[in-house]
């Protein structure tokens, strides 16, 4: 469960490039949730996922609860208990010259205390090995190889794996399938239902596609200019077609073209 | 070259072969290139030598030089992470205060300590020759060394701290707190320079404050050296990639030196340290280039 209540955020403040990147926004998302959010470049969908995982800090007045617990001011690292992240870039979510068992166990460690006992054990390769070759991407046979190694839709499909390890029921997914071909993005919304349904995830899923918002999840929420202007969940949302997006959108920004809106 | 240099260039080698484990730590796993070293180099000797000079046990001294190696690292890791300056800049910092604080531990520039208790007494005393004793011990630690980096590296705390240098944003994504694995790396490297200080100290029996000009550079140089002559990804592969180029280094310099062929002094060394650490860190570039020529071709 996620609570925002008047979550606002202000990039350079005082400044002359002072932006507001969200203005005031109020969000419960209820456990088991999966919640596509939508909007243009500049809407403040990244801004929202960084307040909740806590890359991005909160203007005062805003409130974050996650899981019943406040968590407005915690660092990033200390949310992660909870939380797991993909990101849009394959880069940014594992580590390169690290081998995929290693990646692994960095996720598996996510939120507990991590010590000097040996990283990669036996019990842990067999774990890994087992979930790996669900993804039937020959990755299980390739374990001690570095990440770096991989393609994109590769290193999303692990990204995933690993974000399922440690136990934590939310999920920020970040444009994770925008720097990946259309097989392997199909590929990887796929991963994304079937781990959402398998581990009963709540998630919170940012996609540049009209189609994905509306084929995933039970709710939709469109962000723009820093406010929510659109939330759909239940038979209404079932009912939602592209066109209806893209007129909802012009109403509610005539000044936007639908072309910047998902170009 | 007579055995008496080539067993000091072993020695003096494997001494710097501690050096370059901690040089390898941040410069190759944390991504901190860490200046502090030349002057917890010659802390770990001052703070050996000024205990050995009160009275204390050399064996003793040394591990508070370790200790204090690590202080210093933990300044220098306050300065980056929590003052926000440059890494580059912060180990400056320490570098140039820890000139001063070497010279008020040991109360002058330099002490000698012919006379005093000598650390591989324990071992010289049996009558085994200070030529053979010195590196055999020296080279037993390095091993020894060797193996808990290895244990530690392949810990979790280790790979945590060998994803702070890679990709910070993951392992906070992660839940791992960068800022205490970027503490943890510094303090664990410059706890292991200054004890190689505190070995090259008892070894050559005196401490001096200038003695740790370049050894970033020597770090570096075996740390490159080594990586060149035996690659690989392996942890153990890494570290004892270290200790091989520390030794070949020191060899390479006692040849040249000792030959009186090519007219070189002592001073000179300093400079054929910074041609060779430019000539491994170009090489990769320059072949490639080569390659691209030869594809085009």
């Amino acid at each position: 469960m996620i609570e925002l209540k008047q979550v606002a955020v202000t990039f350079n403040r005082g400044d002359i490039l002072e932006a507001h990147a969200l203005r005031g926004i109020t969000l419960n998302i209820a456990q088991g949730e999966l919640v596509t959010v939508i909007g243009s470049n500049g809407a403040g969908k990244s801004t929202l996922l960084g307040t909740i995982a806590g890359d991005v800090e909160v203007n005062r007045g805003g409130s974050i609860r996650i899981e019943n617990t406040e968590v407005t001011h915690l660092p990033a690292h200390r949310r992660a208990t909870s939380v797991a992240r993909v990101f849009q870039d394959p880069l940014a979510g594992t580590c390169a010259n690290l081998t995929i068992e290693e990646n692994m166990v960095l996720a598996a460690t996510r939120g507990r205390g991590r010590g000097l006992n040996a990283a990669v054990t036996r019990r842990r390769r067999d774990d890994f090995r087992e979930r790996l070759s669900a993804l039937q991407l020959n990755l299980e046979n390739r374990l001690q190889d570095p990440v770096g190694k991989l393609s994109g839709g590769q290193r999303q499909a692990l990204s995933l794996i690993m974000a399922t390890l440690a136990g934590s029921h939310i999920l920020l997914l970040d444009e994770h399938t925008a720097a990946l071909d259309p097989r392997m993005a199909k590929y990887v919304l796929e991963l994304t239902q079937r781990i959402y349904q398998e581990y009963q995830l709540t998630v919170l899923m940012i996609t540049h596609s009209m189609q994905s918002a509306l084929e995933m999840g039970n709710r939709l929420i469109m962000l723009h200019q820093g406010k929510i202007i659109y939330d759909v969940s239940g038979e209404q949302r079932q009912q939602l077609t592209i066109p209806d997006l893209l007129n909802l959108f012009s109403r509610a920004a005539p000044d936007v073209s639908d072309t910047l809106l998902f170009g | 070259m007579s055995s008496i240099a080539f067993f000091g260039a072993i020695e003096i080698g494997l001494i710097y072969g501690i050096v370059a484990f901690g040089v390898f730590i941040t410069y190759r796993m944390l991504d901190f290139p860490d200046l502090s070293v030349e002057s917890t180099f010659p802390l770990g000797g001052a703070i050996a030598a000024a205990l050995v000079l009160s009275g204390w046990d050399p064996w003793t001294a040394t591990a508070i030089a370790f200790i204090g190696g690590g202080i210093a690292g933990m300044l220098t890791a306050f300065l980056s992470v929590h003052c926000g300056i440059l890494n580059l800049l912060a180990g400056i910092l320490t570098m140039i205060a820890g000139y001063s604080i070497n010279i008020r531990i040991m109360g002058r520039p330099n002490i000698s300590l012919l006379g005093e208790a000598n650390f591989f007494a324990p071992f010289t005393d049996s009558g085994i020759s200070s030529f053979y004793a010195q590196p055999l011990v020296i080279g037993v630690i390095c091993l020894l060394l060797m193996a808990l980096l290895v244990w530690f590296l392949l810990s979790e705390v280790g790979l945590a701290l060998r994803a702070t240098g890679q990709n910070p944003r993951m392992l906070r994504a992660q839940g791992g707190n960068t800022v205490a694995y970027v503490y943890c790396g510094v303090i664990v490297s410059n706890a292991l320079v200054a004890l190689g200080g505190a070995l090259f100290t008892h070894a050559n029996g005196f401490a001096d404050v200038t003695s740790g000009i370049g050894t970033i550079v020597f770090g570096l140089a075996a740390v490159i050296l080594g990586k060149t002559i035996l690659p690989g990804e392996k942890i153990w592969v890494m570290l004892l990639a270290c200790l091989v180029g520390a030794v070949l280094y020191r060899l390479f310099v006692a040849l040249i030196l000792s030959s009186g062929v090519f007219g070189f002094y002592a001073s000179d060394l300093n400079l054929m340290t910074a041609l060779l650490v430019i000539l491994a860190l170009v090489a990769p570039t320059l072949r490639r280039r080569w390659k691209q020529r030869q594809a085009a071709a």
